[in-house]
């Protein structure tokens, strides 16, 4: 990853701003604070940044109306993560709509924070530019199954909701956004797990098993997810974004 | 006294009461009418015998004895016809009533004339009576008493119609009486653990309005109440999240090796208080999920996959087999507020999923801890109770866990209650509709 990656940091309580800046900027990113709307304007009049960490809850103009006026500019292209105060699907949903790439809820925990900011830096560069990108996609279809990524559920044929586990999920969504692409368990790891080491190889092979089930794909002839030997996985089912915005 | 015969409910007693007396009343005023009509056609009758038999003995009198035969049939009426000759002699005075006043009434007619004797015939109040005509040849007068007049066949289905209209009546003025009773216990029941006001229609007769008028009032005072304590506990809440977040990061960036571990824990139990204080608060308020059709199977496998993932030790068996309808993110709360608890007192969870003896879904959440002293199965529930002895503060529960399963658990239209297991441990009992 870049060592000159600069995060822009809008929120208005001075304390989380700082401390905020000041870890990121001990983990070797480059930092500018805002406090309110206007000085972000004024930010970005300077230097476009490779991500925005913005808060929802602000006094004057509120991180959604913000998030709005960046994704009508020409800012747009900028990678948002929003910070909330609840940890509530209106939220979510609402952040989603206007275009945001993540979604952080207060408080958390600053390893958590950088995390999410390296994942979503790394997500808009790893990819290549023919391939989409469904992570502002409210309700992605594939096969038999559609992906509600608000509720961070699965809908079957019959629109019955099959819950899936965090891990799932996000495995889910990697295969959802290089469908047709030979993915390394390496790569699956990565894009899965972000920096957490502590997965082993087999990990992947044993949550690639529990997502084929979940989605009542066999291993012997699997429609979803077929196993490349020595090479890895490839997500073989067409994918279309039913609802929401695309990159 | 024994009053088994006295119906419960206010519908039947009013009905009772009122078709009682109703047919009471209806019963008198049919038997006056009869009574009176007896009357009027027995005096009726007496006047007419009186006279019309005064002239006919006197017609019969004037005849010569040849043409009286001839006149007889004509002379004759319903209640009474004449004989030429001196009838039957044998028997008492007839001693009805009836009989009696109509021998007294010939006798007033004709009596001083012709001097007469009466003997009555058989038992239905037949008599005769005898006199002498001026030219010495006897006469009798044969008197069969009408009864009244003959009642029109039509007259009892009259007064069952009658009966029957009451009855409708009754049925259908109780009905109007009771109803808005009826439609406010359902209200009041409506008014659930949600506290959500179900208005009731203000409209009506002026006392129907006026309760329903006063009971929407108190609906809605309580939901007022209920709110602002509500409101409260979520604005505290809530605005400690700042305060905890700086506090957070300042912990993450201290390097005291010896004291950061501590005080993130503390922050992670303050955090805890918080986030159980919203949920609480939005279990109250009762912020509504829409219910849909969802695989709860794979719900509670993902649920425990999660923890797994996380390295708790957490277990599932059985399956429910088919889509349940229900709130996904309210039953997913229940279940992990479950978990948590069994894992804290317990070290471990085992989810066992299934269906009760009448169908319905049942998850269990057992337990190897210390259980609960039988008494307080119940207090658990009330937010912030919390057990002395077994169950202290310093395993980190927030005391509200269990109070927000238990409403968001209502709210769904199912039940949670706990059992201490004869093996050891707790069970915590699910049951969804």
């Amino acid at each position: 990853m870049n060592e000159s990656d600069h995060v822009l940091v809008v929120d208005d309580d001075r304390g989380i701003r700082e401390l905020v800046g000041a870890y990121l900027e001990k983990q070797g990113l480059r930092v500018t604070l805002a406090a309110n709307g206007r000085e972000m304007r004024n930010a970005l009049m300077h230097a476009t940044p490779d991500l925005i960490l913005l808060d929802i809850m602000m006094p004057g103009e509120d991180g959604f109306t913000l998030c709005r006026e960046l994704r009508a500019g020409k800012h747009r292209a900028v990678p948002i993560v929003m910070l909330t105060a609840r940890d509530d699907e209106t939220d979510r949903v609402v952040g989603l709509e206007l275009g945001a790439d993540d979604y952080v809820p207060k408080p958390f925990a600053v390893r958590e924070l950088l995390a999410r900011i390296r994942a979503v830096l790394r997500r808009t560069r790893m990819l290549p530019p023919n391939l989409q990108v469904t992570e502002a996609a409210k309700l992605i279809a594939f096969g038999d199954w559609r992906l509600d990524t608000v509720g961070r559920h699965l809908l079957d044929a019959d629109g019955v909701e099959v819950a899936m586990s965090g891990a799932e999920y996000r495995l889910l969504r990697v295969f959802l956004d290089h469908p047709q692409r030979v993915l390394s368990r390496d790569q699956l790891m990565g894009l899965t797990h972000g920096n957490d080491a502590e997965f082993f190889d087999r990990s992947i092979d044993l949550l690639v098993s529990r997502l084929r089930q979940r989605l009542g794909d066999g291993a012997r002839e699997p429609r979803y997810i077929k196993t490349l030997r020595n090479e890895g996985y490839v997500f073989s089912a067409e994918v279309t974004i039913l609802e929401g915005r695309t990159t | 006294m024994n009053r088994n015969w006295w119906p419960r409910s206010l519908y039947a007693r009013l009905a009772l009461i009122l078709f009682a007396g109703l047919a009471a009343a209806q019963g008198l005023s049919v038997a006056l009418t009869f009574t009176e009509r007896d009357q009027a056609t027995t005096n009726l009758m007496m006047g007419y015998v009186e006279r019309e038999v005064a002239s006919s003995v006197a017609l019969l009198d004037l005849l010569p004895a040849a043409e009286r035969p001839a006149w007889l049939p004509r002379l004759a009426r319903r209640s009474y016809r004449f004989i030429l000759g001196p009838g039957e002699t044998v028997g008492a005075m007839p001693d009805e009533k009836l009989s009696a006043q109509i021998a007294h009434s010939i006798e007033q007619g004709i009596g001083r004339s012709y001097p007469l004797s009466v003997n009555g015939l058989g038992n239905e109040g037949r008599m005769q009576v005898h006199l002498r005509l001026t030219d010495g040849s006897p006469l009798t007068i044969d008197v069969q008493p009408m009864r009244g007049v003959p009642l029109s066949p039509w007259l009892p289905y009259m007064l069952a119609a009658q009966l029957a209209i009451l009855a409708a009546c009754c049925w259908f003025a109780v009905r109007q009486a009771v109803r808005p009773l009826r439609v406010l216990a359902e209200a009041a029941d409506a008014l659930g653990p949600d506290l959500r006001p179900v208005e009731l229609p203000e409209r009506g007769p002026s006392e129907v309005l006026r309760s329903a008028r006063a009971f929407n009032a108190m609906q809605k005072r309580i939901a007022a109440y209920v709110d602002e304590r509500v409101r409260i506990l979520a604005a505290i809440s809530h605005d400690l999240q700042t305060p905890i977040t700086r506090m957070r990061l300042r912990v993450d960036m201290m390097d005291d090796d010896a004291q950061q571990p501590r005080l993130r824990a503390d922050l992670e139990e303050l955090q805890g208080l918080v986030k159980d204080g919203i949920g609480y608060a939005r279990a109250m308020h009762g912020e509504r999920e829409p219910a849909r059709a969802i695989d709860l199977d794979a719900q509670l496998d993902s649920l425990v996959l999660d923890y797994r993932d996380s390295g708790s030790a957490v277990n599932l068996e059985g399956r429910i087999g088919a889509p349940v309808h229900t709130r996904p993110k309210a039953l997913r709360r229940i279940v992990g507020n479950l978990v948590d608890n069994a894992l804290r007192y317990g070290g471990g969870a085992d989810i066992v999923a299934g269906r009760d003896r009448q169908g319905a879904v049942l998850i269990r959440v057992l337990d190897n801890g210390p259980g609960i002293p039988a008494g307080q199965l119940e207090a658990v529930f009330e937010p912030f109770f919390r057990l002395e002895a077994s169950r202290n503060r310093d395993t980190g529960g927030t005391g509200l866990g269990l109070a927000i399963a238990r409403q968001l658990a209502g709210s769904l239209g199912g039940t949670l209650t706990l059992h201490n297991r004869p093996e050891g441990g707790l069970e915590a009992r699910l049951t969804l509709p």
